[in-house]
This record gives structure tokens, C-alpha cells and sequence, in this order.
């Protein structure tokens, strides 16, 4: 019970080094998806979907 | 003044907790939480989450409010708007702890744009109120430091992500996950139990099996951002989306109305008997049992000033009626996959944290269409049981369909049994009205199915 009351204090211990490998692993992802789209926006008149969150604040 | 009695779940967050005074639910907040109230309040979330309709209301009490126990720690008291019913995710379908998932998400984008984030991320903060989720911690929130990551990530994947996973790749249902693991499901058992092919899945390869592998390593050095928290959150948010239940090629229920031998005429009379029955009626609260895809919990949803709760052991018909619900925006149905063999039990710390479903029922209307037989032929129950139950889960009326033994879906369930308990029209009605009096009896129109109105008898003293 006390181990499941300290978790409630820090639902988070532990999971912060995978957050730091998703969020790389993400920015390298959306990086070349939007120079993909660049790339692809060369050749065709269709414009790349917006994404909400891409690197406003980088 | 009655004494003020403190929600028995609401122990955990020293911020603060709920209580109750003659019925009325309170908030207090203790100052060890005003820095973060003053910003949610200051920095316009609240206002901006209450418009969206993402997060439950209140008005802080001025004055002197009713005060609880721990009055020396407050800082206000606040007085929230009042929940209809309270349910919990392990009585939620697949797309009922999707939305609340996403709702979550959304409240942490908006979060992040004033300054804020969410510091724990757990369904039970979560309410189903006029058709939608509803965020009803108000404690949840505190100043966001973009140099960290989000605190209560782990937590997002154990309560919501990882049962969703479960149940769109493997068919378990992820009410029955939470009510294995109330508090979660770890990253170890998830990946244990996900097929191999969901390392080739990227969502699934990142949140589950790399979690896995890197979870207690070293956290020393945290480089984090705001947009790398906006990624995520955003790729949570894609990959949420596009799951889905793989639990319907196992529904026993699945088009039981549409695609079974009980014809469409056969719905249609039982409609008109049921709204015969309804007509004239007072009630404010009904419970309908076995309700399937809901087709009459919506009959009684025409009842603008009635809520009605639509239970059903199935939960590929309560993810239907969800649906159905969200879709047509009917605010005063509630579907839940409650069996009535098997409701769900009081649990959590002394047995009082989440209350049984029995006890938090409370109701006037009571309809029990096509129900009857199974739990006779099929739960093994006595009707004289089953009358007893009946009168226990409502306090005035009973709408009860009778299925006698030479109908067709009587005659399935006892194909193979060699015994079962008394049933037929006679010792039904004897039993059930040691309880009720018959107020109304007619017999389905084409079949032998008969509907009948119960009134409740006045227990003497």
C-alpha cells in the first residue's frame, strides 16, 4: 500500500529517460517528414498537411 | 448542522480532498495548493477548459462554508457542480476510456499553453456527464517547468494507453485489465502480452517495448523542451486515435436486435406496450437492465428530466450505445458494462474508495426487458431471488419482460441442461409479488412473451 501512496507522489519516477528517447527519436522523425513534404511540395501543387505542434517553439 | 464526512477516495492528494454535507459534494483546498489554484484561476485554463466543457465547474464559497475536519489547512472551499452518478473505467467500454484518453491530452495541450500541466493522469479522474467526459480533479494542476518531462507520462501509458493496446491487438477487454489493475499495468506485462508483431508498430515500439527495456535506468541528466513535450503528446494523441476494440468478433450480443430471429414486428409491439406503460408514469431516474444497444434506454431518454443509466454485460453493445449517445448527443444516458451477475464490487483502501454498484445505485424505474430467463435458465437464480434483487435496485417501479420456457430463447438456454430452477408464469408472479403489486400484464403481440408494470409494495414496519 505505502509503495502505491509514494507512486501517487511520482507517477512519473522512472519514465523520464524514455521521454527523453521518444521526444529525439520523435524530433528526427517529424524533421524528415517535413522535409519530406518540402521535398514533395516541390513537384505537386498539394500542399503539405499543417501539424499543430511542429516546431513553433523548438 | 450534520457533521461534514470526507470522500473516502479522496485521501491521496495532500492539495486537498471532497466532502460531504446533506448530500452536497464540497472541494477543500489547503494552502499548500494556492500558488497553483491562484495560476489555474489566474491564467485563464480554467475558464478557457470550463467553456470547452473539458472540466467540471465550481464557485468558490465565500463567507463561512461548511467546513470539514482538517479546517486548519484551508485556503477555500469550493462547490462543485453536482455529478449525476459516478462510474469508473473498469465499468467503461473501449471508446468510453478512449475519450478519456484524448480528453486528457487536449487538457494537457491547453494546459501547457497557460503554463500548466497535469501532474497525475489517471481515469478515475474522470466523469461521463451528459453523454461526454468531464475532467473533475481540479487539484490536478500545477506550474508547468518546461527543462522537465511530463511527471505523469508512465502513468498516461499504465491507466489508459496500455489497456487500449491490449484490447485493439489482443481482444482483452480493458475494463477487465483495470479491474485486474486499478492502479495500472505495467510496461513489462504489456509488452509480455502484445503479439510480436507490435515491435514493428512505431507507437507501440517506442511507448510499451523501449519503455520496457529503459524503465529504472539512470535520470540524472533530464534535457527536455516544450515542443519535445508537444511531440509526444501529439504522437499519443495519433496513436490513440487510431486504435480500436478487436473484443467484437467476440460479442455474444453483437446485432442481437438486428440480425436475431426476433423480428422487427416483435420490437415494434414491445415498443408500443412499453410506451403504453410509460405513459403517465413519474420518474427521474431509471435503470435499464440488459439494455443491449439501448434501443429503449433511449425510448425513456425522450424523458428530457430523467437520467437514465444503461447497463449491460456486453461491452461491444455498451461501446454501440456510447456511440449512439455521442453521436446523436444525448445528454441523460449513461452506458456501462455492468453484468448483473457479476456487478462491480467495493474496492480500494478499507473497502470504501470506489463504492460497489449496488451502492451507488439509486433509482425509481427499474426495466428489465428479455433479462429474466437468463438469469433464471442461465445465472441459475431463483426467481424468488431475483424478486428480492428487483426490489432491492428500485424504489418505486418495475418494467419486467417475462420469456416463458417455450420461447425460442428460452428453449437455447436449456437445450443441454438436464434441471433448473421453477419457472414459468405462475411462480413468477407469486414471487414477484411478495414485493410488487401488478399494476399492468399484457402479452406481446405474435409471441408468448409477456410485459408487465410493477409497483413496489410499502414495507411494513
Amino acid at each position: 500500500m505505502i509503495g502505491r501512496l509514494l507512486l501517487y507522489i511520482d507517477p512519473g519516477s522512472g519514465s523520464y529517460l524514455i521521454q527523453m528517447i521518444i521526444a529525439a527519436v520523435l524530433g528526427a522523425a517529424f524533421f524528415f517528414r517535413n522535409l519530406w513534404w518540402k521535398f514533395r511540395s516541390l513537384f505537386s501543387k498539394k500542399k503539405a498537411p499543417p501539424q499543430k505542434n511542429d516546431n513553433k517553439n523548438a | 448542522m450534520p457533521e461534514p464526512v470526507r470522500h473516502p477516495s479522496s485521501y491521496r492528494d495532500p492539495s486537498g480532498f471532497i466532502f460531504q454535507v446533506e448530500g452536497i459534494y464540497y472541494r477543500q483546498i489547503n494552502q499548500s495548493y494556492a500558488a497553483d489554484y491562484s495560476l489555474l484561476m489566474g491564467s485563464g485554463l480554467y475558464d478557457t477548459l470550463v467553456k470547452k466543457g473539458l472540466l467540471i465547474a465550481h464557485q468558490e464559497l465565500p463567507g463561512h462554508p461548511p467546513i470539514s475536519a482538517n479546517a486548519d489547512q484551508r485556503y477555500k472551499t469550493l462547490l462543485p457542480a453536482q455529478l449525476s452518478t459516478i462510474s469508473y473505467p473498469y465499468e467503461w467500454g473501449f471508446e468510453q476510456l478512449r475519450d478519456a484518453a484524448l480528453l486528457t491530452l487536449e487538457i494537457m495541450n491547453e494546459a501547457i499553453l497557460h503554463g500548466m500541466i497535469l501532474k497525475d493522469a489517471t481515469p478515475f479522474n474522470i466523469q461521463f456527464e451528459e453523454g461526454k467526459p468531464v475532467f473533475i480533479d481540479t487539484l490536478s494542476f500545477e506550474k508547468y517547468d518546461p527543462s522537465l518531462p511530463w511527471i505523469a507520462y508512465r502513468q498516461f501509458c499504465e491507466c489508459f494507453l496500455f489497456p487500449l493496446y491490449l484490447e485493439h491487438y489482443c481482444g482483452m477487454e480493458q475494463r477487465k485489465i483495470q479491474t485486474a489493475w486499478p492502479d495500472g499495468i505495467s510496461a513489462s506485462l504489456t509488452a509480455r502480452l502484445l503479439p510480436w508483431k507490435t515491435r514493428l508498430s512505431f507507437g507501440a515500439l517506442l511507448h510499451v517495448h523501449l519503455q520496457n527495456k529503459v524503465s529504472g535506468k539512470d535520470e540524472r541528466k533530464v534535457v527536455f523542451s516544450r515542443q519535445k513535450l508537444l511531440n509526444i503528446l501529439q504522437h499519443l494523441e495519433s496513436i490513440i486515435r487510431g486504435l480500436h476494440t478487436s473484443a467484437a468478433n467476440l460479442s455474444t450480443w453483437n446485432n442481437y436486435y438486428q440480425a436475431t430471429i426476433l423480428s422487427q414486428s416483435y420490437l415494434h409491439e414491445k415498443e408500443k406496450l412499453f410506451r403504453d406503460y410509460l405513459d403517465g408514469l413519474v420518474f427521474h431516474t431509471a435503470l435499464d437492465l440488459g439494455a443491449n444497444d439501448g434501443y429503449f434506454s433511449q425510448i425513456l431518454s425522450e424523458r428530457k428530466d430523467a437520467f437514465i443509466l444503461a447497463v449491460d454485460a456486453d461491452t461491444i453493445c455498451i461501446d454501440r450505445l456510447y456511440r449512439t449517445v455521442r453521436e446523436k448527443q444525448i445528454r441523460n444516458i449513461l452506458p456501462l458494462c455492468i453484468g448483473i451477475l457479476h456487478p462491480s464490487p467495493a474496492i480500494g483502501f478499507r473497502n470504501r474508495e470506489r463504492a460497489s454498484f449496488h451502492d451507488r445505485v439509486q433509482t425509481e424505474l427499474v426495466v428489465a426487458l428479455a433479462v429474466l430467463h437468463h438469469l433464471v435458465l442461465n445465472g441459475n437464480i431463483p426467481l424468488h431471488d431475483i424478486a428480492g434483487y428487483m426490489a432491492e435496485l428500485t424504489a418505486r417501479l418495475l418494467v419486467i419482460e417475462f420469456v416463458p420456457l417455450v420461447d425460442l430463447k428460452a428453449q437455447e438456454l436449456i437445450r443441454h441442461r438436464s434441471s433448473h430452477h421453477p419457472y414459468d408464469t405462475h411462480s413468477f408472479e407469486q414471487h414477484f409479488q411478495e414485493y410488487f403489486s401488478i399494476e399492468k400484464k399484457s402479452v406481446v403481440p405474435g409471441t408468448e412473451r409477456v410485459l408487465y408494470l410493477m409497483r413496489k409494495k410499502i414495507a411494513s414496519p
